[in-house]
This record gives structure tokens, C-alpha cells and sequence, in this order.
């Protein structure tokens, strides 16, 4: 495949660099939550991850975008497939089936079923030509990536389901759903959710609201996560306990440590500094693809890097205030940094979705 | 040439999302603020609370020495082998994995376990590990990592038995003990004295327990010590027993129960102390086994009663001391008094036995107490009246607390009128009066026994039985012996009197060549006369024998007198004398000379009806 000269030179290199240095700040916080453990040594495989994922990025970003939202109907048929089996045939682990095994290693579906959505819902809604959308207009992409959510839902993972839900609805508001529809749907949602809470939630997931709610009622119990994160980013302080001296972390009181709260770590052993340091980095890196949506020269474009750009953020904003003791704990890695191959690729190939779309802004 | 679509309207919205996204970084950068700078120390304070744990290192208490330096109570380091965890599973899987590796009693540990409750942080699972035990433990202390050894000082008595009742036990302070002012300031937890000399000076002897901060991680595991104050051992203390005395009189007693008290006759100092049956104090040092605890509890012979200060028994024939002195002191007779002795005494229509049915003729007061006639002692009592002896009773401290430096003493009973129109409602019949110039209506401890004898023995001076001669070298204050304003002829009498017991009277079997042993033999009677006739054999029912003493001082040995006990003895003549005599022979390392021969010593038929009452 021939890659024309002048998409090479209209790559945005700072965006890159700051993925390159977020994913690097991630590398160094796993090494320091895990060098004292049996996990030691992990690091290298999440390089291998963003080494993997930066191929995969370049790969992606070769293939003109309008090629790929072209063939979404193709891709979404079999990842709806694949979502399937892996509730009919993945092993548990931890409670959950979320995982293949595939030659030693865990590959989580799930992650890569975002990118397909947000191709499919660039093709959707490109394809339709209406400038107004009304609730009618969404039955049929929100029953297809209503099926993939249900489906992620199930294994269970309520936070990577959750990642599909801002991405419809920042592609639907940005393909012209009137503000009237947007707030039903809106009300709708709380709707659904307090059915579920009543029927479909799980006693586990239950749990972890209570415990979000009055995480003191069982401090060893669910709502341990979120109190000792909290402790360990409040007693990071402005300047943190210094690099592998965390306490919190070190000392083995933060679950998760080198996944879903590696921003925990960061922000005990850096301090407000490196929070802010960090979350300057992502602000950056998601404004530049919402920029990338803003330029993008055709509704494809703009849809598909939208949908990227919304996913990514919602991730970052809810693992962040998750840490923070925010919002309830749910398993949604930090995009970039939290340790997990499925992870680090499924990022840097939704970024290189992006790139596609940025690089392509004045082609022909 | 491509038509552009028209996108400023997705643009303008992109915005809005743009926008959003925006400020929600901002408010979060906002809370991070707030968590980490604002409320940064209150976290902070979160995470060292997390991570430190404060644990005790336990001070040794002071050690015990007798009078000449030997030790009566010291520490050992003892192994204790301690699983910590905060998490009950990991406690269960570590049990398992040690049960692998040494023996231990599970249901010991599941006791422990159920006992701490919910919020437990360690538990020993094996108090007093052998040395094989802490070898394995520490050569597995990467896969064992929640188990360890902890270095703890064990109380230890080389006297065992024979100290228990004077120095006592330590045992984990109790919940009760803690809410009390005598151990305000004690952490739960702690190891105090329980009984005895450990009780009454357990502030002075406990030492101040150290600190260990430790990092722990978030099983609770240490893995690192943050800090450490070192503990500060207690003081050394000496005590006035005198191991060789000691050793005497527990190898005397043989395997008797009774009571044994010596005190330096001009002090009052205690020099040997026993109680028997005793138990091991050393079994408490490691937190009794509930087993051995209940045995003591059952035993018939109760051996946790501290019979010396507990123990309250008439004194029989040892109160015509008593008598003798009050009746002298208050001139109602001289030493040449002399009565008949038909065998008995006719009076208020009633027939007072005395123990020589035949009868001892006519005596004198040195005669009367040599050969114990209680004809003699009926007749002075009368002269005397019940509200002299009970005068004279009280001053030479019967039936009150001596004031002795242990814990929980008894103080008695003398029946007069005025107790008995107290206590009994009733009047006094003179006939009681009988009784009690013989020792009877009336029950004393041992201890208020020797410190007559040591009235006598000192020239008439009241001594305070005490234990602790200093505390860290500073001599501990006790009071002085208090005179009594006895005139000399009468002690000098009563001396005489005596020293006849011991040489041709009832006690002759204490006598030692070379030394003047003197003293008063006496039975207290367990049942009534009538009831003994009926059970002639029942051991149960046979009378305690008594013998008081005095000896004076040899060489470096300072002068002692003291009150011996034997349970059942039946005549101090036959059981207790023979013990003060084989004690003291070994003692002061003569021989006993006194005769194998029986002295006839009865008990005193007993008709008061105020006696027949206290004595059920």
C-alpha cells in the first residue's frame, strides 16, 4: 500500500508526541506500582503493547478513513459475532468473561468493538442526508449499537458499554438531532438506568453504587477501592511523595494499582503537579481530535473522528473522576496508561483514526 | 473540482462538545485541587494512619530477691510465634500453611481468634515456641510472611509452689481491671500482677512498655519499623523471705496442707510464708490453660485460698497465751496462781472438759501452759472476764487485718457481747466466756497467730507483718512495731512459760540442741465435739493442729516467731511442732532432740451455745 508524500508530511506532530509522552508518564507509574511485586517486569509488555499499537496506528492511518466507514456494515456484523462468543465461550476470569486467550494472551473484544462502532456510526449518520434528526431517526443505529452495548453490558463490563453511549450521542447532536429530542432521550436514559437498577444490574454492581454512595459503611469491603484511592491522591499533596515512594501504592493498600487507578499512583507520588501536568497532556490530545473533527473536510470525517474523540474522552473524564472518588468504581482503564495490551491498542488505533481523518483534511 | 459540504453547522456544535469536555477537565483539575492541596494534610494523616501501626514492645517487671540477694522472680525471653493479618482469610490460609510446619492447638487458637473479635490484628498462635519451632518459622520467612516471632519476658519463679501465695502470679490485665484506679494507665493487653506481692506492687514493679511503629502493608504484614522507644525495665525489688527458710518449711510441711509464717520477731518482717496446697505460678505466665485454671477452682484442698491471710481458724490452746498475758497485765494472777485440775470444771451449771480426763492436779501458770490445762485457763478467764480478754485479744491484733502488704487479708472474728448483740442479736451467757479463755468462739488467721508470738518473742511490741524491704535500692517504709505497754515480768513469764512447752510440755517435739526453741501448741476444732464422736475417722473432721513460736536471734539469723498450721493435724503437738522443729534443725543446721513420743493434746469439749453456732 503506497502512502502519498504529502499525508506523511501533514501528520500532527505534536499530537503524537503527546500520546508518545502520556503512554511514557503511563509506563514509568506501572513500573513504579509494580517493581516491588510479583507483577515486576510487566512494563515491558505494555511496551511491546504501544509498539504493537503504533504500527497499528500507522496501519490505520493508511487506509483512507472514507474506505474504512465505506466497508463498517462488514465489520460490524462479525464484531456483534465475536461479542457473542465471548459470552457463550470465554473463560471466566474474575468473575467475568471478557477475555480470549489467544496464544497466552488475554485480547479483550470489546476494545476493539468501540473502533467498529464509531465507523459505523460515521457511515450511519454520513449516509443520511437529513439536516434535522428527530427520536424515529435514531431507532436504527441505537438498536445496532444498542445490540453491541447490550452485549458488552453482559460479560459484564458496565464501563467499556458505557464508553458507546457518549459516542452516539455526541455523533447524533453533531448530525443535527433537534435539543428536544436530545433532552428526551436524555430523560429516557435515567429512565432505563432506574429499571435496571431495579431488574438487570447485577448484586456485585449494586454493591459498588451503595458503596459509592457510603463507602465507610464497608471500608474493607467494595467501598475500599474508592476510599484508599482517595486517600492516596489526597495524600499525594501539591508536590506527591516522590517517585516509588507512595505509600498508598507501594504498600499494597490500591487495588488495581497498575490498571484502572495507575492515575491514582501518578497523582500520590507526583502531587497536584503532575495531575495537572497530565491532565493538561490529555486535554490537549482530545482537543486536537475534536480540532481534527472541526477540519475534517467531509461528514465522514467529522463524524468518525467526533465519535474517536468522544469515546477517548469519556474514558479519560470517568477513570479520572473514579480515581477522585467521583463517580462509581467500574472497570474503564485510562486510556494510554493504564497497564493491558487490548487496552493500549484499542487507544492507539482509535488515534489513528484521527490521524486518518486529520491527514486527509485538503486531499483532492 | 469537489462541492465542500456544508459543515458549519456540525462545527458550531463540535463546539458546544469541544466546550464541554473543556470544563469538565478544568472542574476536575478544580477537585484535585481540593484533594490534594486543600485537604492534602487530612489525607495525609489518612495514609500514615494507614501504614503505621503502633505496637507495644512489653517491659520486663522489676525481678524479686529474697533477704540475701537470691532471685524469687525474674524474666525469661520467651518465644511467642504470632500470625498478623487484617483479613480473615488470609489468617486461616496462613494457620494452615503453619499447621504444616509445627504443632499448635487449633482450638486453643480458634478460642484466641473468637475472643479478639472482628477488628484483630495478631495472633499467637504458639506461646513459649521451642527453639526448633522459631528455627523454622525464621528459615521460611518469605513464604511465611505474616508469621513471625515475637521476643516476649516471661514471668519465672524458681520457688514455684512454695512462692505462690506470697510473691503471686501475673496474668493479662482484665477488662474489669482496667476501668479500676489501681491500673489507670495499663493498655489492655498487658501483663500485671494478679495476686500477692505482684498485686499489691504491681505499679512499682511493672516496667514502661515500649513502642514500636511499624509500616505495615495492606494485609497488615510489617514490613519495615518506622520508629522504636525502647521499653524501660522495672525496678528491682528485695523482699524480706528468706529462701532458705523457705525451702525448710516446704520440705517440713511435706505434703500437708496448712499454713506457715515466719516473721522477724522484732521487725515484723515476713521471712517464710506458705500456703498448701500451692499451685505453680509459673503456668500463669503464659495465660492459663482454661483446663488447669478449673482444676484449681474444684480443687477440694482450694489451693488458690491464701490460708496465711485467708484462712480463718480458732485458735484453740495458743489463745492461753492470751489469756495468760491479760490476766498478769491486769494483776489477776502472778505466776504462782495455782488451781486444781480434776479433769474438769463445774460452773454455770455446765461441765468444762479439760483434755487430760484424769486430770493434771494442781498447777501453776508456767505448768497450766506447758501441759496446755484448760482447768487452769477456765478459771483464769473468769477471774478476767469476757470484756478483758476480749480487750486484750484485740489489742495483740486478732480478729483485725495486721496490715500485711498483700492483697485481700481477712480480719476474723472474736465473739464478745458487743459482737454477738451486733451480729447475733443475742445476750451474752457467761458460759461463753469459758470457751473463749480456751481459744475457742473466736477464728484467726495465721498470720495475726505469729505476730502474738512475736509480741511475746520482742519484749511487747506489735509488729506489722510486711514483705517489701526496697523498691530500686530506696528501702520502702513500713510502721514501726508499736509497744503495747506490757510490763517485762510478765513477758519475761510468758518467755519462761513458753520455753517449758517446748522443753517438757506439749510442744517438746520443735526442741533443737543448742537452741532455745519456745512456743504454744494448740487445735482448732473444724466440727463440733459431738459431731467428731460420731465420725471419729472422717479425716475431714478432724481438728487443725497449731504451734506458735519464737526462737531467738542466732548468730547472724535475726529472732523469729511464727505460726504454723497443719490441716487435720489434730494436736499442734504432733503435727505442727515437728514441722517448726525439722524446719528449724535444717535452718539453722542443728538436730532435733525433741522426744518421738506422743503428748496427749484433746480437744476441748466445747458446750456454748454461741460457739456451737460458730463453729457450724
Amino acid at each position: 500500500m503506497a502512502i502519498d508524500r504529502r499525508l506523511v508530511h501533514n501528520i500532527e506532530w505534536g499530537l503524537l508526541m503527546a500520546c508518545l509522552l502520556v503512554a511514557g508518564i503511563g509506563v514509568a507509574t506501572i513500573v513504579s506500582a509494580t517493581f516491588s511485586t510479583r507483577l515486576a517486569g510487566i512494563y515491558v509488555k505494555q511496551l511491546w503493547g504501544l509498539g504493537l499499537g503504533l504500527l497499528g496506528l500507522l496501519v490505520v492511518a493508511g487506509i483512507d478513513y472514507r474506505r474504512l466507514v465505506d466497508r463498517a456494515h462488514l465489520l460490524y456484523v462479525p464484531t456483534v459475532c465475536v461479542l457473542g462468543s465471548v459470552l457463550a465461550f470465554a473463560p471466566r476470569i474474575a468473575g467475568t468473561k471478557r477475555w480470549f486467550l489467544i496464544g497466552g494472551m488475554q485480547v479483550q473484544p470489546s476494545e476493539f468493538a468501540k473502533l467498529v462502532a464509531a465507523l459505523f456510526l460515521a457511515k450511519f449518520f454520513a449516509d443520511s442526508k437529513k439536516d434535522s434528526l428527530g427520536l424515529t431517526d435514531l431507532l436504527v443505529p441505537g438498536a445496532a449499537i444498542g445490540l453491541m452495548a447490550a452485549l458488552i453490558a453482559a460479560e459484564p463490563d458496565l464501563g467499556t458499554a458505557f464508553t458507546l453511549v457518549p459516542m452516539f450521542l455526541v455523533v447524533a447532536f453533531l448530525a443535527g438531532l433537534r435539543m428536544k429530542a436530545l433532552f428526551g432521550l436524555l430523560l429516557a436514559g435515567v429512565l432505563v438506568g432506574s429499571l435496571a437498577w431495579v431488574f438487570a444490574l447485577k448484586d456485585y454492581q449494586k454493591a459498588r453504587i451503595y458503596s459509592f454512595l457510603d463507602p465507610t459503611l464497608d471500608p474493607k469491603g467494595k467501598g475500599y477501592q474508592k476510599i484508599q484511592s482517595e486517600i492516596a491522591v489526597g495524600s499525594g499533596g501539591l508536590m506527591g511523595k516522590g517517585y516509588k515512594h507512595g505509600t498508598q501504592a507501594q504498600l499494597g493498600y490500591l487495588p488495581a494499582r497498575h490498571t484502572d487507578f495507575v492515575f491514582s499512583v501518578l497523582a500520590e507520588e507526583n502531587g497536584f503537579l503532575g495531575v495537572v501536568l497530565v491532565l493538561g497532556l490529555y486535554l490537549f490530545i482530545l482537543w486536537r481530535c475534536f480540532e481534527t473533527a472541526q477540519l475534517a473536510r467531509d461528514r465522514v470525517g467529522v463524524f468518525l473522528a467526533a465519535a474517536v474523540a468522544a469515546g477517548l474522552s469519556f474514558q479519560v473524564v470517568y477513570n479520572v473522576a473514579m480515581v477522585a472518588g467521583l463517580v462509581p468504581v467500574k472497570g474503564l482503564p485510562l486510556p494510554l496508561m493504564s497497564y493491558g495490551g487490548s487496552s493500549v491498542l484499542s487507544s492507539l488505533l482509535a488515534l489513528g483514526l484521527i490521524f486518518n481523518v486529520r491527514m486527509r483534511r485538503f486531499a483532492n | 473540482m469537489r462541492i465542500y459540504e456544508d459543515l458549519r453547522v456540525l462545527q458550531r456544535r463540535l463546539m458546544v462538545v469541544q466546550t464541554l469536555l473543556a470544563v469538565a477537565m478544568v472542574l476536575l483539575a478544580g477537585y484535585f485541587w481540593h484533594l490534594q492541596v486543600l485537604r492534602g494534610r487530612f489525607y495525609r494523616e489518612l495514609a500514615e494512619s494507614n501504614r503505621l501501626r503502633t505496637v507495644p514492645i512489653p517491659a520486663p517487671r522489676g525481678p524479686l530477691f529474697d533477704r540475701a540477694g537470691r532471685i524469687l522472680a525474674e524474666n525469661r525471653s520467651s518465644f511467642n510465634v504470632v500470625v498478623t493479618s487484617e483479613n480473615r482469610e488470609d489468617l486461616y490460609q496462613a494457620l494452615e500453611k503453619l499447621s504444616d510446619l509445627m504443632d499448635f492447638d487449633p482450638a486453643q487458637v480458634q478460642e484466641r481468634l473468637a475472643e479478639k473479635g472482628p477488628r484483630f490484628r495478631s495472633l499467637v498462635v504458639k506461646a513459649d515456641a521451642s527453639e526448633e519451632d522459631v528455627a523454622k518459622v525464621e528459615a521460611r520467612r518469605w513464604e511465611h510472611s505474616e508469621t513471625t516471632v515475637d521476643v516476649v519476658p516471661l514471668r519465672s519463679y524458681p520457688l514455684a509452689g512454695a512462692g505462690a501465695h506470697s510473691l503471686g502470679h501475673v496474668g493479662e490485665v482484665t477488662d474489669k481491671q482496667l476501668e479500676s484506679e489501681a491500673f489507670a494507665g495499663v493498655e489492655p493487653g498487658s501483663m500485671v500482677g494478679q495476686s500477692g506481692i505482684e498485686l499489691e506492687y504491681n505499679k512499682e514493679l511493672m516496667g514502661k512498655d515500649g513502642l514500636r511503629r511499624i509500616v505495615v502493608n495492606s494485609r497488615g504484614v510489617e514490613v519495615a519499623e518506622a520508629e522504636r522507644e525502647p521499653p524501660i525495665d522495672g525496678p528491682p525489688a528485695v523482699v524480706t523471705l528468706d529462701m532458705e527458710l523457705q525451702r525448710a518449711f516446704e520440705e517440713a510441711m511435706g505434703t500437708e496442707a496448712g499454713s506457715v509464717v515466719v516473721l522477724g520477731a522484732e521487725t515484723g518482717e515476713v521471712m517464710s510464708y506458705l500456703s498448701l496446697p500451692a499451685y505453680d505460678p509459673n503456668a500463669f505466665s503464659l495465660g492459663i490453660k482454661p483446663a488447669l485454671w478449673n482444676g484449681l477452682t474444684r480443687d477440694p484442698q482450694k489451693p488458690l485460698i491464701n490460708r496465711p491471710i485467708q484462712g480463718m481458724y480458732p485458735p484453740g490452746s495458743t489463745f492461753k497465751v492470751v489469756n495468760a498475758l491479760a490476766a498478769l497485765q491486769e494483776g489477776v494472777i502472778t505466776p504462782g496462781t495455782r488451781f486444781h485440775c480434776p479433769g474438769y470444771l463445774a460452773v454455770y451449771n455446765t461441765i468444762f472438759r479439760c483434755h487430760k480426763p484424769e486430770g493434771h492436779g494442781t498447777v501453776d501458770l508456767k505448768q497450766a501452759i506447758a501441759l496446755s490445762c484448760n482447768v487452769y485457763f477456765y478459771n483464769v478467764g473468769i477471774r478476767l472476764e469476757i470484756e478483758r480478754l476480749s480487750r486484750y485479744a484485740h489489742l495483740l491484733g486478732l480478729a483485725a487485718p495486721t496490715g500485711i502488704d498483700l492483697p485481700h487479708e481477712s480480719s476474723g472474728i472474736f465473739q464478745d457481747p458487743e459482737w454477738k448483740l451486733r451480729v447475733l442479736k443475742a445476750r451474752w451467757f457467761p458460759a461463753e466466756t469459758v470457751s473463749v479463755s480456751i481459744g475457742q468462739a473466736m477464728a484467726v488467721t495465721p498470720v495475726q497467730l505469729a505476730r502474738v508470738a512475736a509480741v511475746v518473742a520482742n519484749g511487747g511490741k506489735l509488729v506489722t507483718p510486711h514483705f517489701m524491704r526496697s523498691i530500686d535500692g530506696k528501702p520502702r517504709p513500713y510502721p514501726p512495731p508499736k509497744p503495747l505497754g506490757l510490763r517485762p515480768d510478765v513477758i519475761q513469764v510468758l518467755r519462761e512459760a513458753m520455753a517449758a512447752v517446748v522443753q517438757e510440755g506439749t510442744g517438746q517435739r520443735a526442741k533443737l540442741e543448742g537452741i532455745t526453741v519456745s512456743g504454744k501448741t494448740g487445735s482448732a476444732q473444724v466440727v463440733t465435739h459431738a459431731r467428731l464422736e460420731r465420725d471419729k475417722n472422717l479425716r475431714a473432721y478432724q481438728p487443725h493442729g497449731w504451734f506458735m513460736f519464737f526462737v531467738p536471734a542466732v548468730g547472724d539469723k535475726p529472732a523469729l516467731a511464727g505460726a504454723v498450721l497443719v490441716e487435720h493435724g489434730v494436736q499442734g503437738g504432733q503435727s505442727a511442732a515437728p514441722v517448726v522443729g525439722r524446719a528449724l534443725a535444717r535452718y539453722y543446721g542443728v538436730r532435733t532432740i525433741g522426744p518421738g513420743m506422743a503428748i496427749p493434746e484433746q480437744p476441748v469439749p466445747d458446750p456454748s451455745p454461741a460457739a456451737l453456732r460458730a463453729a457450724q
